[in-house]
């Protein structure tokens, strides 16, 4: 994706006092004849995609200081996932991060099966891996739209990115709905493989969406090679290598700052060994930076579902008998990580199972990208804009169910 | 001049020439002002969403190109001030119902609540769980219940057009029917003020747990618990000097 317009040139914005941002900055040391305004964004506010909330301190329109806080959606569900039988847990977790809710699911049996043992069969490796490539599609779509409706109305008429990509991510979740009977929380996934099999007609579903997706994503991305844009983002929101490695960031973040690492390619699971996955690097490290690796990212994972549709081996789809009593899994004493590559980054699983409860997982760590992101904030908004804030915040892309949890 | 009779006049195929009474041979229509009215608030009911979690991307996607809520005149809009209904998509927490009800409080009369999928009906799964309160009709008054997890475009439509007869009905002074959560007609359940009364008594002698008890007990505004709070003895203090 090469944006190609020159950024318009405008006159640059100081603040009143130049400084490193410090996200522990004592508000009583700075200047003192400065006239701070505290502005406190969220929890309810169209950008912030969900229930974040930040307290801005604004010298003039530059933010000197944000604080985040989060827990306005904390729904206990690692206290309840520990009440919970292994084969009930699945359907919980589709609405951790409920863009993503395939990889949720995946990630969570991943670690059930490690910890019991369990070799999944290969169709069900393949079905897996395409369901998140497809998955992975529908979130960053839902992605773009929503970063460009942020951008506002110098986007041609500001939701209009928007909805074109709702458009295309219906065709995404009319083939999901098609397998699973949901457009989403699927609850497809259980442990030793997967639920629905792949039903006539269903490979040519996919190809049609894919087709279509990637048809029209080139005609209007044209709408995003707009000065402006580049204006709005390029130098915006920027986090080097190092901040981000020390932040813990991952997947298209991490990418975006230069890092190159992917999960897919660097620990596979699945049946990414078989793949060559191309990652996406970008040096920016600025919110367009983020943008070109998501759309890359968009690219990619279209090529990897052709790949993978066509080549669905046949054989049983789980290793285990159909569920009849809940208390069917039973696992025995140990701990177990599992970290796979979701839409946003690193979502890893450490499970602790105890011999006093061997249907029930003692310990249940959900390790979530999206608190790392939002956990950037006050790293990256001092020195920005108000409304550089809401740019940012879009291409972080935190997805509160999985913040708070 | 005589005024020409316009008799093959058709009916316009507009909601508006529903009410009117087109006179043969004048070019003008006669209604009530409260049927204009009517026709007015149903058709252009701005939506305040109060989306936290899954049915909040749900209310996107009825909002964006394929179902499209502009096609019965319900706009999107991200302030209280302007809006009639709030649709309240997602899990509503603790933390988040005081929130909730500060915006509802913002909105302008006449104003309708809708509540969105299985957790802003009654909590879903997480009904159990410390920080999440067991459904948003013990903070606000709703209308329109939306079941489902999360309910498709399509069922939030259907539950808007349900919203807008129940508006014509009370423009009209007639009987409203009252509605129901749709988990009870299904099942029998403990009742939730029952269940607080309980927590409350198990954990009286904490009194952090009573503190946050006592903050979620503010927000039963429609069903008060009865009896208060029970009494609290002062615990006995612990370690120091002794």
């Amino acid at each position: 994706m090469a944006v190609a317009v020159e950024a318009v040139a405008t006159a640059p914005v100081v603040p009143t006092k130049a400084f490193v941002p410090d996200p522990y900055l004592d508000l009583d040391t700075y200047e003192a004849d400065a006239d701070l305004m505290t502005l406190s964004l969220g929890p309810q506010h169209p950008s912030t995609h969900g229930v974040f909330r930040v307290v801005l301190y604004l010298d003039g329109e530059i933010i000197v200081k944000a604080v985040p806080h989060c827990g306005y959606l904390h729904r206990g569900v690692e206290k309840l996932c520990e009440k919970l039988a292994y084969s009930n847990i699945t359907p919980v977790l589709d609405k951790n991060d409920y863009v993503a809710p395939m990889l949720n699911e995946q990630a969570a049996n991943m670690a059930f099966e490690k910890l019991m043992g369990i070799e999944v069969p290969l169709r069900a490796k393949y079905l897996r891996t395409l369901l998140a490539e497809l998955q992975r599609i529908a979130s960053h779509l839902l992605w773009l739209g929503t970063f460009a409706m942020d951008l506002g109305g110098a986007l041609g008429g500001g939701t209009s990115v928007f909805m074109y990509c709702f458009r295309e991510r219906e065709l995404i979740l009319d083939v999901f709905e098609e397998l699973t009977g949901c457009r989403f929380h699927y609850n497809t996934h259980h442990v030793g493989g997967n639920r629905h099999d792949i039903p006539p007609g269903w490979p040519k579903l996919v190809h049609e969406a894919l087709d279509t997706i990637e048809s029209r994503l080139e005609a209007y991305l044209v709408m995003l090679e707009h000065p402006i844009f580049v204006d709005r983002t390029k130098g915006v929101g920027t986090i080097d290598a190092q901040l981000a490695l020390e932040l813990g960031l991952s997947g298209p973040l991490l990418r975006a700052s230069g890092v190159d690492h992917d999960l897919r390619r660097d620990a596979p699971y699945g049946v990414y060994d078989l793949l060559d996955v191309q990652v996406a690097v970008d040096g920016g490290g600025d919110c367009l930076a983020r943008y070109k690796v998501r759309l890359a990212e968009i690219r990619e994972s279209i090529r990897l579902s052709r790949l993978l549709i066509d080549n669905v081996p046949q054989g049983p789809l789980s290793a285990t008998k159909p569920l009849n009593m809940v208390t069917q899994f039973k696992a025995a004493a140990g701990q177990v990580y599992v970290g796979i590559e979701s839409p946003r980054g690193e979502l890893g699983t450490w499970l602790i199972a105890s011999k006093d409860k061997p249907t029930n997982p003692y310990r249940f760590k959900i390790r979530p990208p999206s608190l790392h992101a939002a956990a950037a904030v006050p790293y990256v908004f001092p020195g920005h804009t108000l409304s550089d804030a809401v740019a940012i915040l879009g291409s972080l892309d935190p997805i509160m169910g999985e913040v708070d949890r | 001049m005589a005024v020409k009779p316009n008799e093959d006049a058709r009916p316009f195929e507009h909601p508006l020439y529903d009410y009117l009474e087109r006179v043969p041979g004048l070019d003008f229509a006669i209604t009530s002002v409260d049927k204009l009215l009517t026709w007015g608030a149903t058709n252009s009911m701005w939506i305040f969403p109060m989306a936290t979690s899954c049915c909040g991307i749900e209310f996107m996607a009825a909002a964006a190109s394929r179902v499209d809520l502009d096609r019965m005149g319900s706009i999107v809009r991200g302030t209280p001030r302007q809006c009639d209904v709030m649709v309240v998509a997602g899990t509503i927490t603790v933390k988040m119902a005081p929130r909730v009800k500060r915006l509802w409080d913002q909105m302008p009369e006449p104003k309708w609540c809708v509540a969105m999928g299985s957790c802003a009906i009654s909590g879903d799964f997480y009904r159990d769980i410390y920080s999440v309160i067991p459904g948003i009709d013990v903070a606000i008054p709703v209308d329109v219940y939306v079941p489902g997890c999360p309910p498709n475009p399509e069922q939030l439509m259907a539950g808007l057009i349900k919203l807008q007869e129940k508006v014509r009905l009370k423009r009209a002074g007639l009987p409203v029917p009252k509605e129901e959560r749709p988990e009870a007609l299904e099942r029998t359940i403990t009742p939730r003020i029952g269940r607080i009364e309980e927590r409350l008594k198990a954990s009286a002698q904490d009194p952090v747990s009573r503190a946050q008890l006592e903050s979620a007990q503010r927000l039963y505004v429609r069903v008060p618990v009865e009896g208060g709070v029970p009494e609290v003895k002062p615990a006995k203090p612990t370690g120091g000097a002794e």
